[in-house]
Parts: structure tokens; C-alpha cells; sequence
């Protein structure tokens, strides 16, 4: 703790004594002073930067930066005080010129004074925090020019004017604009917006208030928001021209708010022109428009896709369910899938391809498609026709353009599986009668089909393309195995091999053959269970067709194509010239709802009546009788006649389908439960539901009574038992 | 069969007196009960088969003073553990009467009230209630009930106790047309509404909740007759 004693050296300063003028001070300001009035006068040429420099650096130096800066300060402001009188003075439009003007001379005299006192901002003002001569004199002057009761307001009401001025369309001094507002934020960014800014935004509000509200009592839809659009572009152009880059999100919300946010519903609702205006009658422009502006307010788009859902379901709802529509279900599909282009090229060309709207849009077809329960039968009996007719001698990619729309549709069913029944029933039909207009198209869908739902989905379809080919191979083999002795008499068959259970239909009593054919299907019996053992063959005479060559009276020929239950009616005909209708069913053994059908395509279709039936009459009853038509008459050699049948699934064949459906969905349920509770073996209620209905969500959606009914009958048949303590657990019984 | 393991031995048993100096005393006692319930089992049980039928147990009954379908009997059945409706064997009958402690008419007269509050304890209602379902199942492979009898069952056994609740569901069930028998899982359910749902309200019940559908329809039937009203 002891310190040694120190020496303290001192260097003496050089004992010069320097006489000090006491009026030094006084003297020198006094020459600073009339530098500044100088400058401020224009009269600085005269003036020598360097001795004044050295008098501002002697001041400082010999402590009297104090004079100095408060000098500098009076000066100033006697010289603002005037400049703000001649600004008062200015008359109108000038004032801003003139504000203009003496603006630019006070930044250049401040320019000058800060050189001067340059050596008094670096030490004095830096040492006793004062405030730096620029920054000084922009302070000043916001005092007593910005801020003096006379300029303020009236400075702001100016530049209000000017803007409004412009906003109804006259031409303005931009420059001087620009430069007032550039002086405002010069002089701090809280004078621009408090001085300027905020009663713009203010103003600017209440102008579009107004204008929204004018507009929008005389405007369409479309034509306001045309002029929102354009208004919404003025005032960024008028940003980048004139005010502060800050302002633009500012007064730009400013418009959104007052031309869009306010109005949105009730543009969006508008009578005659609002959106749903614009969709119905594919306005893109207007569309696009209403998009890139709504989607500057919050919950803008959002009430652009409500309003375009709800009217995409109400629609769509109206569609699937108008009993007009449900009688052509090509046009009814084909509709849908107008609708479906139509909303894509919305979205795609004035949606900017928004996924929240693409979503929207799949989540209304998913909607109201299910709506319509036949909508599954209908997408098949749309590509049905497509197969048979539609897609005949179209080009490779537009086949696929058309299959792929399907898919889309295929995809917004819940109901998959009963899609899948009726394909299967309505290709087998194109099969089984050569229907199909191209095998390459058929099993391109079933690709895609296999794709979306897997193997097991298509493996039956697949099945039955194996059949017809294997058939053929048989039928080669066969004819090549007949004598020709055999080949040319009689009656030649082809026979389509089917395997049980690749093939929709049910297993039907078979009617009555001619006499005639009877000897070459046994032949094809004997053949086929001569190749393979141990198979069963049953004839399906409900499904074929048979070519008739027929002589009519007056040497009238013509080859029938008929089916094979007609043609068995027919053949009848050989030996009798008139059957009643008893007769015939008795002979043929066909069942009666099928026999009356082909009656009546025979006898009772114009221009295809081979037969006449007395009474003449369109229905087929008990007593009628048949001859042969001898009038017969057509300009073609070869005659199809059809049969005559609802194309459409009738009621109680629907009814059939909808039961099967409903028969096969239980073990595929139960199946699922068994495999969600194996896996967890212990569940509540809700998650078993959830669970099962994820995992056959891409087959069908089943309804939850359904499952709760099969988890009762899993309960019953001791897989499951309920949980003894908690009601909604089940336990997996193993 | 359902697999429901039984509950055996629900019922509360006296132990013997644990003294030894009583002990030979008491087995003798018990030796001369347990004769008793034989001679007992005898005088009802026909000579063929070994076991009292369908008649024996009816003079049972007139001699212990109850109608055959008084649930007294169905509660006697379950002491007895009886395995085949109308018949009790003598190895049920032993087990059974022995529990009650009673190798008489008489005793077993005073045993039958006794019984009936035994049964209606909870903790062996419930075992009671399912115990009453599997005794229906007359046949082989039986698992369910037609509604019939399912009625008549419910009125019996929870008539007594939940009124409204059966008075509604009996209704219910005889009007609807969804189902024509009942099974176990059902039948538990309807002790387990009657238990836990407030009622006539029903505004406890959740049809997200494990119940069985039937109640599901239950409930809205019910709801819809309120609402008619």
C-alpha cells in the first residue's frame, strides 16, 4: 500500500505570452456574422472560405464555440424568419414555388456555413453534444418555415389540392411535387408523415370512400372493378413520381381497403354482373381481374372461392339431379365434363392456377356427383358409348384426352366399386358382341383403372380379355379339327369360352336350340372337354348372336343379324307359318320378359319388322300370333336388329345391382375391421370407424352404420368383444 | 356358446367354524345337511333320467309357493347354476342348495327372499341379468332371443327396477322390424342403458359411443316421439 513517491516531471509549455484582444471574440463573430448574412444574400463570391474558416477554427479554439454556435443559431433564424415572410407573401400556386426556391437556397447557404464551421462540428459540437450545423439548420427550418402558423397548413392544404387535382385528371408540376415532398422527408421521416402522410392517407381514404360508393350504385361488377384496378395503378404511379417509396404499401392498402375490402360482398354478389356472373358467362378478363385484386385484402380470395363453390354446388346439384338429365346419361356426363373443363380453364386462365381453388373445385364435383346415386352407372354407360361409337376413327392422343377426363370423374366417386360392377357388366356386353371400337383403348383405361385402385380392382376385367383370346385359339383349333364335310354343311358356331366369376352375368337357364344347331355344339362340347378335363361348359344363349340368311317373298334376300334367342324364334318359322305366342314360349323356353322383348324387336320395330303379329300393337301379349313379314323390305342386304331394352339399368335390375354391391361390401368391411383390430387389439369405436373408412375410401365410402353393424356381427361371432370397464373400447378376441 | 367365462362363486359362502374341537361335530352336521338335499332332490326328480325335469320343477314350485315364472325361480336357477332351462341336476341342485343353507322346504321358502336381495346386489345383478339370457338359449348353437320372448325377459327382470325405461324399449322393440332376434351383446346393452342414460331424456347418450345399433335406433325413435309431441 505504499506508493512511491513520485516525481512528476512537467514539461513547460514555451512561456509565450499571446496578446488576446479581449474584443477578439466580438470582432471575429462580427466577420462570421456578415459572411453568413452574405451567403444568405448571394453575395458570397466576395467571400474568402479560407479566412473564414481560420476565424470559425480560432474561435473554437480559444473557447468561444459557445459564441459562435449561439450566434450561428440567431443568425439562422433571423434569416428563416424572413424567408418565411416572403414565403407567406407568395400569392396561390406560387407558394409552393417559392417554398420550393428558398428551400433550394437555404440548402446551399447551410452547404456553405458548414464549411466554414466545419472545424466548430467536428470538436465544439461533437464535445458538448450539440446538435451538427446541417442537421441544425434543417431543424430550423422545419421550425420556422415547416411549422410556422402561416406555412403549415396551408403548405399541406397545397399539396392535398395539387393531388386531388391530379386524381380527377388535371396535370400537375410533378417536379415541384417531388421536391416538396423529397424537403419533407429531408427534414426527418416524422415530418413526413406527420406533416404530410397521414392526412393524405386520410384524404386519399375519404376520396375512395367516396368514389366506391358513387361507383359502385351505377357500375357492373366488371366496370368497377376496372376502375379499381386503374386507380389502384395511379396511386403506385403517383409513389414512384412524387412521394415517398415508403407510402406506397400505405396508400395502396389505403385503396384496396376503401375500393375492395369494403365492397367485396356486395361486388361479388352484384346483380346481373357479379361473380357468379362472370363464371356462368366465362368472363377471364374481368375474372383475372377480381382475382389479382381481391387477393390484396385478406379473406378476398377466400370469398371468391366460397362464392364460386356454393354456386359450383348449386349448379352441379341442379345438374345431377334434374330428372330431364338422368334420362340420356351420355349427355348427363358429358355435361359434367363440360362443367369440369369449363371451371379448369377459369381457374387456369384467370385463377392463376390457385391450388385452394383447384382443391375448392375437386371437393364441389366430389360433392355433388355423389349426390346422384346412378352417377357411378352413368360413367360407365359414358364410356360405354364412347367404346361403341364416341371414339371411332379418333386419334391416339385424343382417345386418351377422353379417357383421362373420365378418370377425373372416376376419381370424385365415393361409390368406386359400383362403378366397377357396372364397367364389368358393360364391357362384357362390348366383348361378348364385338362392340368395341378399339381393344388398344379398352385396355388403356383399364390401365389407368388399375392404376388408381390396383391389381385387385381390374384382375375380373383383365380375366375376361384372357377368355375372348383363349376363345379364339379353342375356335382354331376347333374348325381345324372338323372334316370339311362337316365345315360345309350346317350351321357354323363361334363360342366365347368364359371362366365362372371373371364375367358379370348370372348363371341363366338355357333356351331351346333349333334342331338344326344342335349336332355342331355338341360337337364343341365333345371337342372342348376332350381338350380339358374336368370343366363344366353351360351354353349362355342369352348373350349371343346369330347371322340368318332369309328368303322373303318376291325373291327379297337378306342376312339378319340377330341375337340368338331371335334367331331361335325365328328358325321356328321354317316349319310353321303362323305361331301364337303360347307356341313360341312353349318351343323356345325363353324366359317371358326376354321373349316378349325379342318379339317385339322383331315384329314391332318400323323398318326392321321381319314379323307382323296380329293385333298389330306394340306390346306383346299372351294371345298374339306371329307370321313371317313377307312385305319385308329393306334397301340394305344385311339387317341388325336390335333388341329392344332400355340401355339404362331398369328399376329392379338396378335395385339388384345396388343389393349386390351392398352383399359384397360386408365381407370386405368386416375384412378390415378384422384387420385394424388384429393389429391394435384394443380400439374405440370412433378410431375403428375412422379407420376402416380410410382404408376403403378408394373403393367406396362406408356408411358408419354399416360398419358398426358388421363390428356387432364380429362381436356376435366372438372376433371382437366389447371392453368390460371402458364402453367404447373393443378387444380383438384371437 | 359365448365365451363369457362364468363367474363362479359369486355367492357369499359361510366358512365352517374353523375350531377343531367343532369340527368333527359340524361335519357331521354338514354330512346329515348334505343327506337331506339329497332326499330332497330325490322326492322331485324322476327316476329315468336322473334329474328333475320340467315337472318336478313345477311341483317345486307349488310346494315352495311361486308360480314357475316368477323370477324367483329364474334367481333359484342361477344359485343353482342350472346349465339347461327346466331341468336341475343333482350336482347343481347339491351346490346350490348347499349355498343356501337349505335342506328344506321350508328353508329354502325363507332362502328364496334371501336370495332376492342377493341377487339384486350389484355386484351380481349383472352376472344375474346375462346369466338369465343363456338360460333361454333352449337350443343347440342358439345365440339369440326372438323379440317375444326377449320382452318378456326384460319385463321379468329389469321391469321391476327401470319401468319407464323397459315400458319404452318394450314398445320399441315389438314395433320395429330391423330385427327379429336379440343376441348377448344386445341384450348386456340394454342393462347398460338402463344403468348409465338418463331417462326419459336420453341427453346422455352418444350415439359415437360403442352402443349397440339397436339403441342407436332406440334413442332416435325416442327422440322422434318427443319431438312429435
Amino acid at each position: 500500500m505504499n506508493t512511491p513517491k513520485k516525481r512528476n516531471f512537467k514539461i513547460e509549455a514555451f512561456k509565450h505570452r499571446v496578446e488576446v484582444d479581449p474584443k477578439y471574440a466580438e470582432k471575429t463573430w462580427k466577420v462570421l456574422e456578415h459572411a453568413i448574412h452574405e451567403i444568405y444574400n448571394h453575395n458570397a463570391s466576395g467571400l474568402s472560405f479560407e479566412e473564414l474558416y481560420r476565424n470559425a477554427y480560432n474561435m473554437v479554439l480559444h473557447k468561444f464555440g459557445d459564441k459562435l454556435y449561439s450566434g450561428l443559431i440567431a443568425t439562422m433564424t433571423l434569416h428563416l424568419k424572413e424567408i418565411s415572410k416572403s414565403i407567406e407573401a407568395a400569392q396561390g400556386g406560387l407558394f409552393l414555388e417559392e417554398l420550393n426556391r428558398k428551400w433550394g437556397e437555404h440548402n446551399k447557404a447551410l452547404q456553405m456555413i458548414r464549411d466554414i464551421l466545419m472545424y466548430m462540428d467536428r470538436t465544439y459540437v461533437s464535445n458538448n453534444n450539440k446538435t451538427p450545423v446541417h442537421e441544425l439548420g434543417l431543424s430550423l427550418w422545419r421550425e420556422h418555415i415547416i411549422h410556422s402558423e402561416n406555412i403549415r397548413s396551408r403548405l399541406l392544404n397545397m399539396l392535398l389540392e395539387q393531388i386531388y387535382r391530379e386524381r380527377t385528371g388535371e396535370v400537375i408540376d410533378r417536379g415541384l411535387m417531388r421536391n416538396i415532398t423529397k424537403m419533407l422527408s429531408d427534414l426527418g421521416p416524422s415530418v413526413y408523415q406527420e406533416d404530410f402522410e397521414k392526412p393524405f392517407l386520410e384524404v386519399s381514404a375519404s376520396f375512395y370512400s367516396g368514389e366506391s360508393q358513387q361507383f359502385i350504385e351505377c357500375c357492373s361488377c366488371g366496370e368497377y372493378l376496372k376502375k379499381a384496378e386503374r386507380w389502384l395503378n395511379e396511386e403506385m404511379e403517383r409513389v414512384t413520381h412524387y412521394l415517398d417509396p415508403k407510402s406506397e404499401p400505405k396508400i395502396t392498402s389505403v385503396v384496396e381497403r376503401e375500393m375492395i375490402a369494403n365492397h367485396m360482398q356486395r361486388l361479388v354478389h352484384m346483380e346481373n354482373s357479379g361473380l357468379v356472373d362472370m363464371l356462368v358467362n366465362d368472363r377471364y378478363e374481368d375474372l383475372g381481374r377480381m382475382y389479382s385484386l381481391f387477393r390484396r385484402v385478406p379473406d378476398g380470395l377466400s370469398t371468391i372461392r366460397d362464392v364460386m363453390t356454393s354456386h359450383l354446388r348449386e349448379k352441379g346439384k341442379q345438374l345431377v339431379t334434374d330428372p330431364e338429365r338422368l334420362r340420356d346419361p351420355v349427355d348427363f356426363v358429358q355435361h359434367l365434363l363440360d362443367e369440369k373443363d369449363k371451371y379448369d380453364k377459369i381457374i387456369g386462365s384467370s385463377f392463376n392456377n390457385d391450388k385452394t381453388f383447384l382443391n375448392a373445385l375437386t371437393s364441389s364435383f366430389e360433392y355433388f356427383i355423389n349426390l346422384n346415386g346412378r352417377a357411378p352407372e352413368f360413367i360407365s354407360l359414358y364410356v360405354d358409348d364412347k367404346f361403341r361409337r364416341g371414339l371411332r376413327g379418333v386419334s391416339e392422343e385424343d382417345v386418351e384426352a377422353v379417357l383421362d377426363k373420365v378418370m377425373t370423374l372416376f376419381r370424385y366417386l365415393q361409390e368406386k366399386d359400383v362403378f366397377e360392377k357396372y364397367y364389368k357388366q358393360h364391357l362384357a356386353k362390348r366383348l361378348l358382341y364385338g362392340k368395341t371400337v378399339s381393344d388398344d383403348a379398352e385396355r388403356s383405361l383399364i390401365v389407368k383403372l388399375k392404376t388408381e385402385c390396383g391389381y385387385q380392382f381390374t384382375s375380373k376385367l383383365e380375366g375376361m380379355f384372357t377368355d375372348l383370346k383363349t376363345s379364339q385359339d379353342t375356335m382354331q383349333g376347333f374348325s381345324a379339327g372338323q372334316g370339311p364335310e362337316a365345315a360345309g354343311e350346317g350351321p357354323a358356331i363361334v363360342v366365347q369360352v368364359l371362366t365362372t366369376g371373371s364375367w358379370p352375368m348370372q348363371p341363366s337357364a338355357a333356351c331351346n336350340l333349333p334342331a338344326e344347331l344342335l349336332p355342331v355344339c355338341e360337337r364343341f362340347r365333345a371337342y372342348y372337354l376332350g381338350t380339358h378335363t374336368g370343366r363344366r361348359l353351360s351354353w349362355q344363349t342369352n348373350m349371343g348372336t346369330a347371322d340368318l340368311r332369309v328368303a322373303f317373298a318376291r325373291n327379297q334376300r337378306h342376312e339378319l343379324n340377330v341375337s340368338t334367342h331371335q334367331m331361335c324364334i325365328l328358325m321356328l318359322f321354317n316349319s310353321a307359318d303362323r305361331l301364337g305366342y303360347r307356341e313360341i314360349e312353349q318351343a323356345t323356353e325363353i324366359p317371358a320378359a326376354d321373349l316378349r322383348r325379342c318379339l317385339q324387336s322383331l315384329a314391332c320395330v318400323k323398318g326392321k319388322n321381319v314379323l307382323r303379329k296380329e293385333p298389330m300393337s306394340k306390346d306383346v301379349g299372351d294371345d298374339d300370333a306371329f307370321f313371317v313379314n313377307d312385305a319385308f323390305a329393306s334397301k340394305y342386304y344385311k339387317v341388325k336388329i336390335g333388341t329392344v331394352a332400355a340401355q339404362k339399368d331398369s328399376e329392379p335390375e338396378k335395385q339388384e345391382t345396388r343389393q349386390r354391391v351392398e352383399e359384397d361390401r360386408k365381407p370386405q368391411i368386416e375384412a378390415a375391421i378384422v384387420r385394424i383390430m388384429k393389429s391394435r387389439r384394443v380400439l374405440d369405436h370412433n378410431n375403428v370407424v375412422a379407420e376402416v373408412t380410410r382404408q376403403l375410401q378408394s373403393r367406396f365410402l362406408p356408411n358408419p352404420v354399416v360398419i358398426k353393424k358388421r363390428i356387432e356381427s364380429l362381436i356376435e361371432r366372438e372376433f371382437l368383444e366389447r371392453d368390460k370397464a371402458d364402453r367404447k373400447l373393443y378387444r380383438y378376441l384371437a | 356358446m359365448p365365451r363369457t367365462s362364468r363367474r363362479t362363486g359369486s355367492a357369499a359362502v359361510n366358512s365352517p367354524a374353523a375350531s377343531d374341537i367343532f369340527r368333527s361335530a359340524t361335519n357331521r352336521a354338514i354330512s346329515k345337511e348334505l343327506e337331506r338335499i339329497d332326499v330332497l332332490f330325490h322326492s322331485y326328480s324322476d327316476s329315468s333320467s336322473g334329474v328333475i325335469g320340467p315337472e318336478g320343477i313345477e311341483s317345486l314350485c307349488s310346494d315352495v309357493g311361486v308360480e314357475h315364472t316368477d323370477i324367483r325361480m329364474l334367481m333359484l336357477a342361477w344359485k343353482l347354476r342350472a346349465e339347461r332351462q327346466g331341468y336341475f341336476t343333482l350336482e347343481e341342485w347339491r351346490g346350490g342348495l348347499k349355498a343356501l343353507r337349505s335342506d328344506s322346504i321350508g328353508k329354502l321358502k325363507k332362502a328364496l327372499t334371501e336370495l332376492e336381495k342377493e341377487v339384486r346386489s350389484p355386484e351380481n345383478f349383472s352376472d344375474f341379468y346375462s346369466y338369465a339370457f343363456r338360460y333361454c338359449l333352449t337350443e343347440d348353437k342358439q345365440r339369440s332371443i326372438d323379440i317375444e320372448s326377449t320382452c318378456e325377459l326384460l319385463d321379468l327382470i329389469l321391469g321391476p327396477i327401470y319401468r319407464p325405461q323397459i315400458g319404452k324399449l318394450t314398445e320399441f322393440l315389438k314395433g320395429q322390424s330391423d330385427y327379429k332376434v336379440i343376441n348377448m351383446d344386445q341384450w348386456m346393452g340394454f342393462l347398460r342403458f338402463c344403468k348409465e342414460i338418463n331417462f326419459p331424456s336420453v341427453d346422455n347418450y352418444d350415439p359415437a359411443l360403442a352402443w349397440p345399433l339397436i339403441l342407436d335406433n332406440f334413442v332416435e325413435w325416442m327422440q322422434q316421439q318427443q319431438h312429435g309431441r
